[in-house]
């Protein structure tokens, strides 16, 4: 019977690791609502297909080739003690590199082992917890916003899945006018080679509100195929502002999925970026919503391919109501074999006057084996608005390392100034304190690597 | 000033690499340690090619000829390594590269031209920054601007300069460095490789220009024609202001005779 149910594209994607049975499993002990959600985003999950390259916005990324759902296990691995002792020594390098904080939270295999917050802080109402604790202690506001508004199941088939079966995350909320001066940090480390990991962030951000959020993810190259899902929300609600990063350095065999959401209301500035160095495999789902007048999205993207890493983000910016704005930069580099896929939309709705949104793509390739594909694209309701996308894929400038050559640097350094200086204007837009210089580290070590 | 040739051309023969499109056609030129030469010729004669071939551009492919610089092969070295050795570049278009500071760029630039394993001091380095920049009348907040991105024409006239400042080189090439210059920055810019030369009487230099209001600054010692890739006249300055009153027109017309013939 599966078979019949499969080949109309129902139950694909049902496992010996993940099913209903499973499901059950992780909501043992959860309320109520949650587990009806999560039964619910099961549901969407076995109705929706499998992407195919036929759908657009999978043209590129063939998940039969890439992905083998069927070989992926649930983590076994137990919660680690809230002891760096106990952590991998990849996961403690990284937070010894890490700048001064609001707070911090750490997770260790898909569980929040630590979370603090400096005191101050948590006395004016800020809440950083993991999103499993907070299911329980702030309900309402969890029940609220949790796979509702922002990534519901129903976005597609991996947020369903990971509405079904997220086993922790991260829940920040900061009340009305609260401002938190330094970045939240949070690290997630991975260590089962051939597990698949379900985790939601959900960041709340009230009137008049400021926050930044740093998100790395790190592993070390993984025997077999590690599957990495987060869901995240982002709401920043009026005149706040709000900062998210992602950073993401996972080992070779990772695929990296992420299904993010932004919703901007009225006045408020919610500026994403997203930075993808490590993995076999990327995607990226990003949709910035502009929902209230006088809102805008910085959306800012920066990638760094070679051997075979492959890369697909997929954004969108919807102008909702009029009076908003948004600029997307994506830019990167890509060596040896490594492929990128960047495609974008800017929709403009009935109505939304006064839309600023504008769109740029930039790649280099490095080698001669490295691919980069670029769509832009504009569905324009409206007619007094200013829109405008652009995409390029060059070769690293001859003429620029000549002239790098032509003062004394070495042929390699010259590249590398070039690509370090390309890649850089994307940071220069959000210098998050220790972002920029981990970045940069990140793209030296590849750029020697080059040959 | 030594008689001892710091460049001594002879027969270069330089096409565009990847295609048969001879340029130069065989150039002759010696410079002594400590001269001043300034080429002059009608556009697309073949001047830049000339520097950018003498640099180590890859896009232009020696055929024949040879380049000695300072008694070496210069032609065997790489581009770096010419660096290295004492050749400056001054672009007639200098490069943009977005997102790299000037001060930045140049602390590399002049670390690779430290001796193997000396490290920059970058105090020292800071002084001798501010001290350039003073001297060339630059803003030292122009430091941290992105090498040439959306400088006017003037300004990276005027950053060669303090590039060639910075790295003092043994033979400056200087293309059409008056192009762009307001008559005061000429002027301030002329100053400032005087300057250069009066630190080190040793440097050589070579002007490329169309103009004789460069070498009123400047004073040349010898000054070459280049026409269809050849040097067909050498004298002293006096040549530059037969130019000025009577153009090319004999040279090139002499040209296209030899070409027919
Ligand atoms: N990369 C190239 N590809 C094709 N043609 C080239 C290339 N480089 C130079 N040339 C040609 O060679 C000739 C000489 O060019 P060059 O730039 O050396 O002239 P120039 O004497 O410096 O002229 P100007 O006074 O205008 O600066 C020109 O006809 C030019 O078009
Ligand atoms: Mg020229």
């Amino acid at each position: 019977m599966s078979t019949a149910l499969t080949d109309i594209g129902l139950m694909e994607g049902v496992t010996e690791a993940m099913n209903g049975a499973a499901v059950e499993r992780v909501s043992l002990g959860e309320p109520e609502w949650l587990r009806e959600r999560r039964i619910h985003a099961w549901d969407v999950y076995e109705r929706t297909p499998m992407p195919s390259t036929k759908l657009e916005e999978w043209r590129y990324t063939d998940l039969k080739k890439k992905l083998d759902l069927d070989s992926l296990r649930l983590p076994e691995t137990e919660a680690a003690p809230d002891d760096p002792a106990a952590w991998p020594a990849r996961l403690r390098a990284t937070m010894e590199e890490d700048h001064e904080a609001s707070g911090h939270i750490v997770l260790v295999d898909g569980h929040v082992v630590h979370a603090d917050l400096i005191p101050e802080l948590a006395e004016k109402g800020v809440i950083l917890t993991s999103l499993h604790q907070a299911a329980d202690e702030h309900a309402e506001l969890v029940r609220e916003h949790l796979a509702t508004e922002a990534v519901p199941a129903e976005e597609g088939k991996f947020a369903a899945l990971n509405a079904a079966l997220w086993t922790d995350g991260i829940f920040l909320h900061v009340p009305k006018g609260v401002k938190l001066d330094l970045p939240v940090r949070v690290t997630r480390s991975y260590t089962e080679s051939g597990a698949a990991y379900f985790s939601r962030v959900l960041i709340v951000a009230e009137a008049n509100s400021q926050v930044s959020y740093v998100d790395e993810v790190i592993s070390d190259d993984f025997d077999e195929q590690t599957f990495a899902s987060t869901a995240v929300e982002v709401i920043a609600l009026d005149d706040s502002q709000v900062q998210y990063v992602a950073l993401q350095r996972l080992g070779r065999r990772g695929f990296y999925q992420s299904v993010q959401r932004t919703l901007a209301r009225r006045n408020s500035r919610l500026d994403t970026l997203n930075v993808a160095m490590g993995g076999s495999v990327t995607r990226v789902d990003l949709s910035a919503r502009l929902l209230g007048p006088g809102a805008s999205s910085d959306m800012l993207g920066l990638y760094f391919g070679d051997e075979d890493q492959h890369f697909d983000f997929n954004t969108s910016q919807d102008h909702e109501v009029p009076n908003t704005a948004s600029d997307l930069l994506y830019k990167g580099a890509l060596d040896g074999k490594s492929r990128a896929v960047f495609r974008g939309i800017i929709r403009v709705h009935a109505g939304a006057q006064q839309t600023d949104a504008y769109q740029t793509n930039r790649n280099i390739l490095l080698s001669h084996g490295a691919r980069a594909d670029s769509l832009p694209n504009l569905e324009i309701e409206a007619d007094d608005v200013k829109c405008s996308h652009g995409a390029t894929v060059g070769q690293l400038d001859e003429e620029a390392k000549f002239y790098l050559m032509s003062r004394g640097l070495e042929e390699v350094q010259a590249e590398r100034l070039v690509v370090t200086g390309f890649l850089g204007e994307v940071l220069a837009k959000l210098p998050l304190g220790g972002v920029v210089e981990k970045v940069n580290r990140v793209i030296e070590q590849k750029l020697s690597q080059h040959s | 000033m030594s008689d001892a040739p710091i460049l001594r051309i002879q027969g270069l023969e330089v096409q565009v690499a990847e295609e048969d499109l001879p340029i130069l056609k065989g150039v002759d030129l010696e410079i002594n340690s400590g001269e001043i030469h300034a080429i002059m010729g009608p556009n697309g004669s073949g001047k830049s090619t000339l520097a950018k071939a003498l640099a180590g551009h890859p896009g232009y492919e020696v055929t024949s000829g040879s380049v000695e610089f300072r008694g070496e092969d210069l032609l065997e070295l790489e581009t770096d390594e010419r660096s290295l050795a004492g050749v400056f570049l001054a672009f007639q278009y200098p490069v943009e590269i977005p997102g790299v500071s000037i001060a930045n760029f140049l602390r590399t630039a002049v670390q690779a031209h430290l001796p193997e394993g000396e490290e920059l001091d970058i105090f020292d380095y800071s002084d001798q920054l501010i001290e350039r920049m003073t001297m060339l009348d630059m803003d030292v907040a122009f430091a941290e601007r992105h090498v040439n991105d959306g400088f006017s024409g003037g300004e990276k006239k005027r950053n060669e300069i303090l590039q060639m400042a910075m790295l003092r080189p043994k033979l400056a090439l200087m293309d059409e460095t008056d192009s762009g210059l307001d008559i005061d920055a000429l002027k301030i810019v002329a100053e400032g490789v005087n300057k250069l030369k009066a630190e080190d009487p040793e440097m050589s230099v070579l002007l490329i220009t169309h103009y004789q209001r460069l070498l009123d600054y400047i004073k040349p010692d010898h000054v070459h024609v280049m026409v269809d890739g050849r040097i067909v006249q050498s004298g002293g300055p006096e040549v530059a202001l037969e130019l000025e009153a009577d153009g090319y027109k004999v040279f090139e017309d002499a040209a296209a005779e030899t070409a027919r013939a």
